[in-house]
């Protein structure tokens, strides 16, 4: 059991995580004879394909640490009939030769390109080669072919030094170039030899997928599990179990895709880091990883149930700062699961064991759970909390921090089919995270057209009431109003125009999906004028909680309220546009001024005329 | 580095001595907030676009004279006559023509600075009384100083036309007596006079703000004062000691880059006035520098404002101590260079000391040129610690909290979440940073080094190790790395960054043109 523990911690939250490195894991691997735990990269299909056709084309391999650059890197130069010894030396270039070309990896950008410090010109050798690369990318068919991966942020300072220091102007294009690529998320542009890809823009519900897959089927459980025979209450045989059901992946896996609506990306570093995590946490363990040796001391100690994966999902094992600094953890924290709660759940988790109402529904849920159906700490935590309510506030502080696990252990309890009925949502900060997963994203992507009446008005009335700093009702027609001073004014009461909802004379107001995987709110002025706003998980709650409440907490407010008066200002921008082409000069003796104002919800508007 | 200063002709000007004005030109002056100065600046330019000279300086420098507008129909209507009592008239049960008339009687005895005022204009354009009142609502919701207790003639209509400007004046009406309006605007405006790049900013400001557009709030403005209402009277434009500076470029330079943006003039008009309160705030620090031969540069080290103490927010302080004080140590120097200078002391040798110091003095300073200015004994020493003692005290009324000022109107300067005050600048100020600085993107770090070379803004790490005056060993890296990085989330939250990875964002510019 001991080796693959041990094993397996490297990739998890230890001061010293070696597997977070492609090359420290071959390297543990070999060592341990232990294989890493391994599957197909989401992009190898599409980088492979790359080096299948031709002519070549150059490729840029970017993303955030952990995407799996080098890894990915090796897998092609193997695949190129590369020499996995020359791999292994530590130089961050190789190069070999294919069908006559010479295909050049720079497998490690910021280990080869002139430390800080340094200019190209120190290194007559490698700007030389940097130069090849530039002019590759300009010439089809060239004999030289490269294959780059390195983080974006050192690629465009490296070859900010690089036009800083050469007058090309190829350098200058080239440039030019990679900031389009990078900054509007292309994969190549017309007639540039050069194919980017950026690993950070895959979905990390996939990686998820497909590193969970990879992990409960790994080897070293078969041997590790039937060594402790016997030990059923075994932490980390429970979590290893609990992450073999469904429920328990189809939650993680929602918050991963729920990170991705965000536009917050987890690397496979970072998904790897979990799954350790959430089978290996407790907080009594060193480094808070349980090795071999504390798991009959957790046992004696009767505290299993602080290592259960609900909570380790979301580093509740680690003290706050190493939580904290982990970006899985922190995107996770931000669904503040545990901490968010209604009076319904509490009352559940504290009187459900005892009342007579109650006690089914507690039952269903934790009657046959591993950790709390039989947790004694809990409940003696939980009679002392009743019973002597003020008195020991040490005690009782305890118990709400167990109360934390509890709601975090509800969020993966509750069925499927009961998500609805016990309002799973309720348990996060977004309370339409279910809606929007299933109702807008997976209905659209489903090939549906329309999104539900309901839910679009519902936006609409949270857009009129932020486009017009009034508490509108009106979820039918989309009002455009100013200020008449700085747009980000907030009360906005010079009527412009309405966008109709439903589609009259090409107006329309639409939710729409596009390459299968973002989803917009679309307003059409015309059939061929429209503006979009990308309708983030985010964006989606603030709408509909600022309709539903005329409130929201203040966490998340200040960014989407500039978002949505960026997406005004816009709006009123095409509009001017479209109306400027309609009615050329106006010389007419009058101007009319419509004035915006809110009759308990109702928008009125008044008219003022004034002649010049 | 050090130029030549040009000085006043007259050599009884209006101000008591020449000192700040030696070094700022005739004035800087604290009460007149980056809005005022914005305005006042219009006021002039907006007169000589009209007569075809915007930038212009025909007769040689300094000797420029204009004429600013009153709009006493205008500002009677709108900032002299309570609106609630204007609503009050309009939920009377009157008709129409008796609420006018009501009106008019109220009016004719409330407004001042009219002769004979005769407000029936209004009905030329009003339909209705309670349109009126609902338009008056209308402008007043972008009023400046509306709801200030400054004087009803210290209350301005967003510049949104020529026909909105005007001087301030005093209680009376009778005259800009330069309580708001204290010459700084005609600084900025002499300055851009001898900016490098003056032809592009003076055509976009011809096309952008001096011509008509017909838009909805220049009909609105127009309809509330008669036809060809002209008064107002000649004014001196103040005094700009230099023929050019690298600030008066930089100035100009910013505000062609927000004029050239793709945003409705309205929403210029803040961009434009914090860059020319940064601009000026920046005009008093370099010249003190100069003035000093100081050759050690103003570092602003902007703290993103961070949830506690850190080092960025000591240096922070610090430095805005020191440029505080700056200016202070400028004028003094001034003086100390005069005391020092052998003149000075040839006229303390010579037979009769205190006349030929006191003469030294008026030549140089124009001090003392009232009996009341110097009535101590008869002798240098006590001529030259007095003159010290009054440049002091006159310094630090209101040229010495130019910096302080400024910089908190701008939103540079603040005291949030501490008791002392230090660069930290405001998301509006940023805002307007990116707006001048990013042409359509610019990747993040390019960002920082843009702001330090261009203003000496120090945010970063990289920039930190930039600065010459400190010992770089003394710097603590990381914490100006994640000041950097508290201010690549503030950005990304109010839309103007775009992050790639871990290791790359880009600035995007939503308005490029």
């Amino acid at each position: 059991m001991a080796k693959w523990i041990n094993f397996l911690r490297k990739y998890g939250p230890i001061p010293r995580n070696d597997n977070m490195y492609d090359e420290a894991i071959q390297r543990t691997s070999r060592r341990s004879k232990i294989d890493p735990i391994s599957f197909e990269h989401p992009f190898q299909e599409k980088v492979f394909a790359c080096f299948d056709c031709s002519p070549l084309s150059n490729v840029i391999l970017t993303g955030t640490a952990g995407d799996g650059k080098t890894h990915l890197c090796r897998e092609v130069w193997v695949k190129l009939g590369g020499d996995i010894k020359e791999w292994e030396s530590d130089d961050p270039y190789v190069c070999l030769e294919n069908n006559g070309k010479y295909i050049h990896f720079i497998r490690d950008l910021s280990g080869w390109a002139p430390p800080m410090g340094h200019t190209w010109e120190d290194h007559p050798e490698k700007k030389k080669l940097i130069l090849q690369f530039v002019e590759s990318c300009f010439v089809m068919g060239s004999d030289n072919v490269f294959m780059i991966a390195g983080n974006d942020g050192q690629l465009v300072e490296a070859l900010r030094r690089l036009s800083m220091e050469s007058d090309s102007s190829k350098v200058i294009e080239f440039r030019n170039i990679l900031d389009e690529l990078l900054v509007e998320d292309k994969q190549y542009i017309e007639n540039v030899f050069l194919e980017l890809f950026n690993l950070s823009r895959g979905s990390s519900a996939e990686i998820f997928d497909k590193a969970l897959d990879a992990l409960i089927h790994h080897d070293g459980w078969s041997e590790c599990l039937s060594e402790c025979n016997g030990r059923d209450s075994c932490p980390v045989r429970t979590n290893y179990n609990l992450l073999k059901t469904d429920i328990v992946r189809i939650r993680i896996r929602k918050l991963f895709e729920l990170c991705d609506h965000n536009g917050l990306h987890l690397p496979i570093r970072q998904v790897l880091l979990l799954l350790t995590n959430c089978v290996l946490g407790h907080p009594d363990a060193k480094d808070s990883l349980i090795r071999e040796t504390d798991v009959l001391n957790i046992i004696d100690s009767g505290k299993v149930a602080e290592g259960c994966l609900y909570n380790n999902v979301f580093g509740g094992n680690l003290p706050y700062r190493r939580r904290s600094s982990i970006t899985v953890f922190d995107y996770f924290e931000r669904f503040q699961i545990g901490e968010e709660t209604t009076n319904r759940i509490d009352n559940l988790l504290i009187f459900g064991e005892d009342d007579e109402l109650l006690k089914p529904i507690y039952d269903g849920l934790f009657g046959s759970d591993p950790f709390f159906s039989n947790d004694l700490h809990f409940r003696n935590a939980k009679k002392n909390y009743i019973e002597a309510p003020d008195e020991d506030e040490e005690s009782s502080n305890r118990f709400l921090e167990m109360l934390v696990r509890y709601r975090r252990g509800m969020f993966f309890m509750i069925p499927i089919e009961k998500e609805q009925e016990y309002k799973l949502w309720d348990l996060t900060v977004f309370r339409f995270a279910g809606e929007y997963t299933k109702d807008v994203h997976e209905f659209l992507a489903s090939g549906n057209k329309h999104v539900h009446g309901k839910i679009l008005g519902r936006l609409v009335r949270g857009l009129n009431r932020i486009f017009t700093g009034m508490m509108l009702e009106s979820n039918d027609k989309l009002y455009l109003a100013e200020s008449g001073s700085y747009s980000q004014t907030k009360v906005s009461r010079i009527f412009l125009d309405y966008v109709s909802v439903r589609p009259s004379k090409n107006e329309k107001v639409v939710i729409i999906m596009e390459d299968n995987k973002h989803v917009f709110l679309r307003v059409y002025f015309t059939s061929s004028d429209f503006e979009d706003l990308k309708l983030s998980l985010v964006r989606y709650e603030f709408l509909s909680r600022v309709a539903e409440d005329g409130a929201l907490p203040a966490s998340f407010s200040k960014e989407c309220n500039e978002d949505i008066l960026a997406f005004k200002s816009r709006l009123i921008a095409m509009w001017n546009n479209i109306r400027n082409c309609d009615d050329e000069e106006t010389t007419e003796d009058n101007i009319e001024i419509r004035i915006l104002s809110s009759e308990s919800g109702k928008p009125k508007e008044r008219s003022i005329s004034i002649r010049k | 580095m050090n130029q030549e200063r040009l000085y006043p002709e007259n050599k009884n000007p209006e101000p008591s001595m020449w000192v700040d004005e030696a070094i700022w030109g005739h004035r800087l002056y604290d009460e007149q907030v980056p809005w005022f100065i914005y305005l006042e600046f219009l006021n002039v330019a907006a007169f000589y676009s009209k007569e075809g000279k915007l930038f212009e300086e025909p007769n040689g420098y300094n000797r420029l004279v204009y004429k600013a507008a009153h709009r006493l129909y205008l500002r009677n209507i709108l900032f002299n006559f309570p609106l609630s009592k204007m609503q009050q008239i309009s939920h009377m049960d009157l008709s129409d023509n008796q609420m006018w008339d009501k009106w008019f009687l109220e009016m004719d005895e409330t407004q001042m600075g009219l002769i004979y005022p005769d407000f029936s204009y209004l009905r030329m354009h009003f339909d209705r009384f309670v349109d009126l009142v609902d338009v008056i609502k209308l402008v007043h919701s972008s009023c400046l100083e509306l709801h200030s207790n400054k004087r009803w003639t210290s209350k301005f209509v967003f510049p949104y036309c020529v026909d909105a400007l005007y001087e301030d004046l005093d209680r009376k009406t009778s005259s800009n007596d330069r309580r708001f309006f204290g010459r700084t605007g005609e600084l900025v405006y002499l300055m851009l006079c001898r900016a490098k790049g003056k032809e592009k900013l003076r055509k976009l400001l011809n096309e952008r703000v001096f011509s008509s557009k017909d838009t909805m709030w220049e009909t609105v403005i127009r309809s509330l004062q008669p036809a060809n209402s002209s008064d107002g009277s000649e004014r001196k434009v103040g005094f700009l000691p230099y023929e050019s500076h690298h600030c008066f470029d930089s100035l100009c330079q910013d505000w062609i880059e927000i004029l050239e943006l793709n945003i409705p003039l309205i929403d210029l008009a803040p961009h434009l006035v914090k860059l020319v309160g940064f601009h000026v705030l920046r005009f008093q620090q370099e010249l003190a520098r100069e003035s000093l031969n100081d050759e050690n540069k103003s570092y602003y080290v902007a703290e993103i404002i961070a949830p506690k103490k850190t080092l960025v927010r000591e240096l922070s302080v610090e430095f805005y101590q020191k440029n505080n004080n700056l200016s202070m140590k400028a004028v003094v120097d001034h003086i100390e260079q005069i005391e020092k200078s052998e003149k000075w002391q040839q006229a303390c040798d010579s037979s009769d000391p205190f006349q030929n110091c006191k003469e030294l003095l008026l030549e140089r300073v124009l001090w003392p040129r009232k009996q009341s200015d110097y009535e101590g004994a008869f002798n240098p020493e006590d001529l030259m610690a007095s003159l010290k003692a009054a440049v002091r005290r006159r310094h630090s009324q209101h040229v010495g909290n130019i910096h302080r000022v400024y910089g908190r109107e701008i939103g540079l300067i603040s005291k949030r979440g501490t008791n002392r005050l230090r660069y930290a600048p405001t998301d509006a100020f940023i805002r307007t940073l990116v707006l001048t600085n990013v042409n359509t993107r610019m990747e993040f770090k390019e960002f920082l080094i843009k702001l330090f070379e261009r203003y000496n803004i120090v945010i970063g790490d990289v920039e930190a190790q930039r600065m010459t005056c400190i010992k770089v060993q003394d710097l603590d890296n990381k914490a100006f790395q994640n000041n950097a990085e508290r201010l690549e989330q503030r950005l990304s939250s109010i839309g103007l960054l775009r992050r790639l990875s871990d290791g790359c964002a880009y600035l995007l510019n939503p308005y490029a043109k």
